[in-house]
């Protein structure tokens, strides 16, 4: 595995190597649509709690495997899918490793998202979207920058909504404040430029983060200030006219979660989003039916039946909404016409492998769309001489991007003979 | 040992010496002959290189080897027994040329600028700008720890997500501090229809039912009552509310029928907060009284939420409502209920317990089905004695007890049902305590600008106050300037606008500027003000405050006893709470506690049990700091500070909440931060224990010895939680390998004499066993929730005896506090240390280490007490150098 250091100056690299000019993203749709691959955007889709593996993975392997009763909500996308048994990262277990779920090791490590967004998020308004309902536990974290810093996400429907589509009454405010933080960064930058005349080296090594970093948000702003002036795409959305992010109708936020996500991708504002489904104690009302425990407690199972059923009912709420967010992928068209769901990888799974257990090995984990070979139910064995991890998978994924990586999380190799 | 008034002469290091050196002729030729026989080439000794011919001094690493070589051949450890040992004149030569060259190319102080931390950032915020409540974003970037701390200054790295953050939070509190002017508020009134399910429930306090939502008066937290989840203050104001509720009570109510009014409470909440917190925290809103006779009532009243806030309804005075006063009312309705209803008992004791995890409703009925069987023996003569008295029945056959009767409750009464509500508003607006915060603090902020001065006048009176304060230090004619320049641009393109939008962008500038971000920007010896400021940040984790500035003003701040007496009144200050939280936090590892969640079926544990914990220690810490008790305390203590969450760790009888100072005598196995719970757990996962863990801990955070990383290719050990194979045993074949032995041989002993405690800190003379279920029928958790602990047994007993490397043999942690208590100065020597990393925010140079031993020597002259080491800290030259 690369440590830290070693891993971050590889991102560093990636990033160097990637720098597409800024203005392609106002080419015309077509010009830029598809790439040689034809995997435009990246999705993935992580629920807290997990889910029991036993009724999530289907029975059999291969092609002709019977859908699991978890996954059954997306059998109509089988032809499109892949599930992934025996994948993981052969790391920490708990609930606070729960975020090395698209990063591959502790919190301190870059995640697949954002590997992507650096790639590709210069297209876009946003190079990427964090989601998720509310405000989740501490733990539940999925997307990191190069430098190990969490991203922090959106939980309330009308934020999301408000920073995606709405110009905003206040337009003149923002347009103020992004110019005049251009202002503020050159002042500051003047001020670090004399203090550096007046220190010792290694102090001058320590300012050189505080100026990488100042570049690196003028960056940004500049991006920022240049989309201004574009309009904001109109859609036609009924949002609630309250946020459900009580924890009790977090089922009720993901669905508008998911609807947004959905727009944000045919609207073309992203290309790369991830949404971190939370969990608490909330006590689920499924078919009008109060289940008996509190979310966290059901995945306590301790493998007592009752309670089992009632963690998969949540676990299928989760996989229904899924399967709706589908449906909008497959049947909103990419700028050559082509459902864009073939041209979207969505990653769906969990960070934990087993919530009762607090067991991290064996990740549930579906890829769905992004134009690759389908069909499958893989089954790694774990104990393989050189057995496959889920950082495989994120190489694959990579490299559709064009993101020329060949270690990522542990991993050394790809999925790319089963999955191109 | 030379006193610490010697120190003060020693010169500062010049950072960054350069490149390598050559070794003179003398000293290359002692190496050759003594050190490089073993050391050399890639194969050597203890993979240390001595076999150059000259020295990269320019690198912590080779500072850091040099360093240990020094102290090998000055404690004569080195060459080894059996080599050709040195005569002692070339031995003495060879240490004072590397103290020398350790001296100048390590020496005293070597702190790069210090990034404020999360905590220091918010602190100075919350001082500069008079912002209390300031908190930072859950999203805000965590800060990474190095050599043990959060606030050292090459581990606080600034990244482009957090400058980002910076940048948006700066504009944020200049928001808040100078909100822009903007139109009227516009204001919609609107009306909430609150249906009964749009309540949200716990379950087991209420439930929807008959139309209406039916509630009970069960608990004292926010989760005993029904808060709306659709509705939420969209502006602070006063919003009106109607209220339909009714009483519901039958015939067949096990309580008496109820002729008092209900009282029905209305709280205030911010919505999607947690919903644990006591209703005695929250805000009451308005009482109700709602009659017995069942009549449906319209409840009217005007509320005053504020934004983000919903209102929760709450049921207060039911029969079984529990409240700390009235504690095993269970138990007591139980006693009662037997008592008078004998089918009860016999039902009861037939159904013999739930199984874990069975709804209410299938326990109500299970044991009314009993009840209505006809074949219960009312005879039988269990029934006769109280269910205390029956000694052969596990207390299991009562679980489910509660909820039957809360079952019975929502079905028979008493329970009061809320069948709608309405709220309609604001119907107008308030200024609510926050506005009118804000409204003063801009005033107060503003106020420096002298009457009919103009708008660049004002900004430049308030900007000579606010810039020295932002920055900790007097700012110059010219930096003012700058920030002038750039108000008075402001100004020019925009001649409507107000001084306080100048301002507005000035503020922002302050708060992304460097003079803000960092401190210790100057090299050297510290000036006044960075004195204040590493003072205060060290013992306060806030910037330095009116007084301080004003001893720096004067130039007396590092007058000897002026900086005693500030380092007393910052100790003895309220903030001093921010040092003993994060030091604690760090040194004894507190601050993992949150991450740590162990079962609660398996230990009880749950979140007030660390809250008691984390007090424990940081109360524990503060006595000794601010009574000046000897640091041997902290080793063996003859008190401590615990309530009544403590006993499950302690064992104790204690039936109080308030914390509260206990005694025992010293020697024991409790007593001093070994003997703390919290320190247990933080050296172990919530599972289970691992000697190898605790005994790194030991090592790093007792003893003060540092050990190589172990090799990456060694997997970690991991306990066998089945019983079959004991950790000692695996420890032992792990030490078989020499290079594991060489560190091992020192951990492992001291990490096994911890093994009595458990993953939470609780004595234990055995390990546990979880067992597997018999047969498919009883479920895990149905045994592990069982109150007489079948699902696990004592397995092999704990032996937690511990050999050192020296042969000294420790039976258990008695004699590890002993064997501290001999070696106190070690100890002392790695507290010492600790501190000086933390206050100074660098990990120690070789002139750093010479300090630290002066400190100890001195403070042990002085008695050892901790304050004095503290200030002792606080007046060495390490301190005092940047």
């Amino acid at each position: 595995m690369l440590n830290r250091t070693d891993r971050r100056n590889f991102l560093r690299g990636v990033g160097a190597s990637l720098a597409l000019p800024m203005l392609e993203s106002f080419a015309p749709r077509s010009a830029r649509g598809a790439q040689a691959t034809g995997t435009d955007r990246l999705v993935c889709i992580g629920t807290y709690l997990g889910f029991y593996q036993a009724a999530f993975y289907p029975q059999q392997t291969g092609p002709d495997y019977e859908i699991s009763p978890v996954l059954n909500p997306i059998e109509r996308f089988r032809d499109q899918a892949t599930i992934f048994s025996g994948l993981d990262h052969r790391g920490r277990n708990g609930h606070e490793a729960w975020s090395a779920w698209m990063s591959g090791s502790a919190a301190g490590s870059v995640s697949l998202d954002q590997v992507v967004a650096a790639q590709i998020g210069d297209r876009t308004r946003f190079d990427s979207l964090q989601l998720t309902c509310g405000n989740p536990p501490g733990q539940a974290r999925t997307s990191f920058t190069p430098e190990g810093v969490a991203l922090p996400m959106i939980g309330r429907p009308s934020v999301l909504y408000n920073t995606l589509f709405s110009s905003g009454d206040d337009a003149a405010r923002t347009e103020y404040l992004l110019a005049s933080n251009r202002s503020v960064l050159d002042g500051v930058t003047a001020e670090a430029r004399s203090l550096e005349r007046t220190v010792t080296a290694s102090d001058r090594h320590k300012l050189g983060e505080y100026f990488a970093s100042l570049r690196a948000v003028e960056k940004r702003l500049q991006k920022q200030r240049l989309w201004l002036d574009r309009p904001v795409p109109q859609v036609d959305y009924p949002l609630p006219e309250f946020d459900p992010v009580a924890h009790d109708l977090s089922l009720e936020c993901e669905s508008i979660m998911y609807d947004l996500m959905a727009l944000a991708l045919t609207t073309d504002s992203t290309r790369v989003a991830t949404f971190t489904i939370p969990g608490w104690s909330q006590v689920f009302t499924i078919g009008g039916r109060k289940l008996s425990a509190g979310y966290h407690g059901l995945s306590h199972h301790g493998n007592d039946p009752g309670r089992i059923v009632e963690y998969n009912q949540v676990g299928i709420e989760h996989v229904k909404r899924l399967g709706a967010f589908l449906d909008k992928l497959a049947t909103a068209r990419d700028a050559q016409d082509r459902p864009l769901l073939d041209s979207t990888a969505v990653v769906f799974g969990s960070g934990m492998g087993d919530a009762n257990t607090h067991d991290n090995s064996n990740l549930p984990t579906v890829l769905v769309g992004g134009g690759f070979r389908h069909g499958w139910h893989h089954q790694f064995q774990r104990d393989a001489p050189k057995p496959k991890l889920l950082g495989d998978l994120y190489l694959t994924l990579m490299q559709r991007f064009g993101i020329e990586a060949e270690r990522f999380a542990g991993a050394e190799s790809n999925l790319n003979e089963i999955l191109v | 040992m030379r006193r610490i008034g010697i120190i003060a002469l020693v010169a500062t290091a010049t950072p960054l010496a350069g490149a390598a050196e050559s070794i003179p002729a003398a000293e290359h030729e002692f190496l050759s002959r003594h050190c490089a026989v073993c050391h050399t080439g890639d194969q050597a000794q203890a993979e240390v290189r001595l076999d150059g011919s000259e020295i990269d001094w320019s690198t912590r690493r080779s500072t850091d080897l040099w360093e240990r070589v020094h102290t090998a051949l000055e404690s004569e450890a080195m060459p080894p027994e059996g080599a050709v040992q040195p005569s002692g004149e070339a031995r003495d030569r060879m240490v004072a040329w590397l103290d020398s060259q350790l001296m100048r190319h390590s020496g005293v102080g070597g702190v790069v600028p210090r990034r404020l931390n999360r905590e220091e950032y918010a602190n100075s915020i919350r001082n500069l700008f008079d912002m209390p409540g300031f908190a930072l974003p859950n999203s805000f970037p965590s800060d990474d720890s190095l050599d043990g701390f959060d606030n050292v200054g090459e581990g606080l790295v600034l990244s482009p997500p957090l400058m980002a953050q910076f940048l948006t939070l700066a504009n944020g509190i200049a928001d808040e501090l100078l909100p822009p002017d903007g139109g009227p508020l516009k204001v919609e009134r609107k009306l909430y229809r609150i249906g009964p399910s749009d309540l949200g429930i716990t379950s087991g306090v209420a439930h929807v039912d008959g139309g209406g939502f039916r509630l009970l008066s069960i608990r004292t937290n926010a989760s005993a009552a029904g808060w709306p989840t659709r509705f939420e203050a969209v502006h602070s104001g006063v919003y009106r509310i109607v209220i339909h509720a009714r009483a519901h009570q039958t015939d067949r109510m096990f309580f008496d029928r109820r002729t008092e009014p209900l009282q029905m409470y209305l709280y205030a909440r911010h919505k999607g907060e947690q919903t644990y917190e006591l209703f005695d925290n929250l805000r009451k809103l308005k009482e109700f009284e709602v009659e017995p006779s069942g009549e449906t009532q319209v409840l009217t009243a005007e509320i005053e939420l504020m934004r983000g806030e919903t209102f929760g309804i709450r049921w207060a005075d039911g029969p079984a409502q529990s409240d700390p006063s009235n504690r095993g009312m269970i138990t007591k309705l139980l006693q009662d209920r037997v008592k008078s209803d004998r089918l009860f008992y016999a039902a009861l004791l037939e159904y013999g317990g739930s199984p874990r995890g069975a709804a209410r409703k299938e326990i109500y009925e299970a044991v009314t089905a009993l009840m209505r069987s006809g074949k219960l023996d009312l005879s039988d003569p269990r029934l006769d004695k109280a269910p205390g008295e029956l000694g052969s029945l596990p207390p299991r056959a009562f679980r489910g007890v509660s909820h039957f009767i809360y079952e019975e409750m929502f079905r028979l009464g008493p329970a009061l049902d809320v069948l709608d509500a309405e709220v309609e508003g604001p119907i107008r607006l308030i200024e609510d305590d926050i506005a009118r915060t804000r409204r003063l603090r801009t005033e107060k902020f503003l106020e420096a600008g002298p009457p009919g001065a103009s708008r660049r006048e004002h900004a430049e009176a308030v900007l000579r106050e606010f810039l020295p304060k932002a920055f900790r230090r007097p700012v110059s004619e010219a930096q003012l300037q700058e920030y002038m320049d750039l108000v008075g641009r402001y100004f020019d393109e925009n001649p409507e606008s107000s001084v306080k939008d100048g301002l507005h962008l000035a503020v922002r500038r302050a708060l992304v500027s460097p003079h803000f971000l960092y401190r210790g920007l100057r090299p050297g010896h510290l000036d006044d003000f960075d004195l204040a400021g590493r003072l205060s940040y060290f013992l306060t984790s806030s910037p330095p405050d009116e007084r301080l500035v004003a001893l720096a003003v004067e130039g007396r701040l590092s007058q000897p006893e002026v900086l005693e007496q500030e380092t007393d009144r910052l100790l003895h200050g309220p903030q001093s709470e921010n040092f003993v939280r994060s030091f604690t936090g760090q040194w004894l590892g507190t601050r993992l506690l949150e991450g740590i969640m162990p079962d609660p079926r398996l230990t009880k544990y749950y979140q007030q049990h660390r809250r008691a914990m984390i007090w424990e220690t940081e109360m524990f810490f503060a006595e000794i700091l601010r009574e000046n008790l000897p640091i041997d305390t902290f080793i063996d203590a003859g008190f401590s500070y615990r309530n009544e969450d403590s006993n499950l760790f302690y064992g104790g009888d204690l039936e109080d909440k308030e914390m509260r100072r206990v005694t025992f005598p010293r020697g024991g196995r409790q007593g001093g931060i070994l003997g703390l719970a919290s320190v247990m757990m933080a050296t172990a996962n919530g599972v289970d224990t691992n000697p190898i863990l605790r005994g790194v801990w030991l090592l790093d955070n007792v003893f003060g010895m540092s050990l190589p990383d172990p090799p990456s290719n060694i997997p970690a050990i991991a306990p066998d939680t089945s019983g079959t194979t004991l950790m000692r045993d695996q420890l032992a074949a792990h030490r078989a390998n020499a290079s594991c032995a060489r560190c091992h041989n020192h951990i492992d002993p001291i990490g096994m004499v911890l093994e009595n405690f458990d993953p939470i800190g609780r004595w234990r003379d055995h390990y546990p066993i979880y067992t597997k279920p018999p047969d498919g029928q009883e479920t895990l958790t149905e045994q592990f929730y069982s109150s007489v602990g079948k699902g696990v047994i004592n397995g092999p007993p704990v032996d937690a005896v511990g050999i050192l490397a020296d042969g000294t043999r420790m039976e258990d942690v008695t004699d590890l506090k002993r064997h501290l208590l001999e070696r106190i100065d070690m100890f002392s020597r790695c507290l010492t240390e600790k501190l000086m990393v933390y206050g100074t925010g660098r990990p120690l140079s070789y002139g750093d280490g010479r300090v630290a031993d002066e400190i100890v020597a001195m403070t042990a002259e002085q008695g050892n007490g901790f304050r004095d080491l503290v200030v002792n800290v606080v007046q060495s030259e390490a301190f005092n150098t940047r």
